[in-house]
């Protein structure tokens, strides 16, 4: 029986990096999808009342960015020392910065203030930040060191996320971008998850 | 001689002051930077991601304030001592985030708009800080037995809400006491008697 629970909607949302992270490292766990009509029942039993949640070695952990970073510790994805620890880390928390425009995006409700939201992630937001990820991802295609770090995946994922909407090839000037998007989609363990993986809305 | 570490972010507590309490609590030196709006301009497009704080260390640049501070943190011994206290330090740091918005909203808001926010923050509260009161251990610490980032980063939040509403933590004694826990550190104790008074 796998030591990692990873508990989510049936969706790739939150927790795809995740499920990402154990494909690249070929590390076994249960995917539990629920219902949304369970989701009552269970949410007083997680520690912060949301999902995802991952259960290992008797302690539930839940916020997917922490859970992501101790699946990637344990994957040996999170870089060599402290600092390229540290650059992982400002990566994905840039790329969690833009995930949270495209969320408040997706979820507004008036049509007016979506497509002016739209409009601000497509010509300032997005810009800037393939612009300065350009810089920081080195020409081999990685944010950190030479090998595939989770640095790497979490901007692959955005990247999936921002394609719906975005359509067209955003990282056409942005060498070192495309590289990294290559290295992601080109490894055989996550290309065979992304083929298999239940398909969900988002 | 030029320290090994040099913080950058404007003369505020704001998104720097996490950093600055571990180095305290730790007891380690640093060069704090407060740089002046008008020389923000210029300095933008030298930062990684257009943002303050910057951390320079080793001749590289890191930005965003948490992974400055987690980074800090483990160089000093105060991230946790397994991967798993690392990550438990790590969850409740990302969970934090929602006090401190529901607070930090309240200075931005307009006059006619600040009742309303208060209110907010003193709905979401009380169930908020019960899920971190189940969380926390008994030791005086969020995390483990010893001092982490957490507690810094605990402390630094609620002391910001406590302001606004200084019942909020009456009914969570574990929490009250990571509050006295980090107060009674010395090196934390020197920098708040010393630290820049700042308008947040």
């Amino acid at each position: 029986m796998p030591a990692y629970k990873l508990t989510y909607f049936n969706a790739r949302g939150r927790a795809e990096p995740i499920r990402l992270l154990f494909a690249a490292a070929g590390i076994k766990y249960e995917d539990v999808r629920i219902e949304g009509a369970d989701w009552p029942a269970l949410k007083p039993k997680t520690p912060m009342g949301h999902l995802p949640i991952l259960e290992v070695d008797g302690a539930t952990l839940c916020e997917s960015t922490a859970i992501a970073r101790f699946v990637a510790k344990r994957a040996g994805m999170v870089g060599k020392d402290d600092l390229e620890e540290a650059k992982a880390d400002m990566i994905v928390d840039g790329v969690k910065e833009v995930f949270r425009k495209l969320l408040t995006m997706f979820f507004e409700k008036d049509e007016s203030k979506k497509e002016e939201l739209k409009k601000d992630v497509f010509e300032k937001t997005l810009p800037e930040c393939l612009r300065s990820f350009g810089k920081l991802a080195n020409p081999s295609g990685y944010f950190v060191g030479d090998s595939l770090s989770w640095a790497d995946v979490e901007f692959y994922n955005l990247m999936e996320m921002v394609r719906p909407s975005f359509p067209g090839d955003l990282l056409k000037d942005n060498a070192n971008l495309a590289k990294v998007i290559a290295n992601v989609g080109g490894n055989p363990a996550i290309a065979k998850w992304i083929k298999e993986r239940p398909e969900s809305a988002f | 001689m030029a320290q090994k570490y040099r913080l950058t972010y404007f003369n505020l507590r704001a998104r720097a002051e996490p950093t600055r309490l571990v180095f305290a609590a730790a007891g380690v030196e640093y060069e704090d930077v407060r740089i002046q709006r008008d020389k923000w301009p210029d300095l933008k497009p030298n930062t990684p991601m257009g943002q303050l704080p910057v951390l320079e260390v080793g001749g590289v640049t890191l930005c965003q304030s948490m992974a400055i501070a987690r980074y800090v943190a483990k160089e000093t011994g105060l991230a946790g001592k397994t991967k798993l206290e690392e990550a438990q330090a790590d969850m409740l740091v990302d969970g934090i985030d929602d006090l401190r918005g529901r607070q930090a909203v309240i200075r931005k808001a307009s006059e006619d708009r600040k009742e309303e926010c208060k209110k907010e923050l003193a709905d979401f509260a009380p169930d908020f800080l019960s899920k971190y009161e189940n969380l926390c251990g008994p030791h005086g610490h969020l995390v483990g037995d010893s001092l982490t980032w957490a507690d810094l980063v605990f402390y630094d939040v609620m002391s910001k809400v406590l302001v606004v509403l200084p019942g909020a933590l009456d009914g969570f004694p574990k929490l009250a006491k990571v509050m006295d826990t980090v107060t009674a550190n010395e090196g934390v104790a020197t920098w708040l008697a010393k630290r820049p008074d700042t308008p947040h």
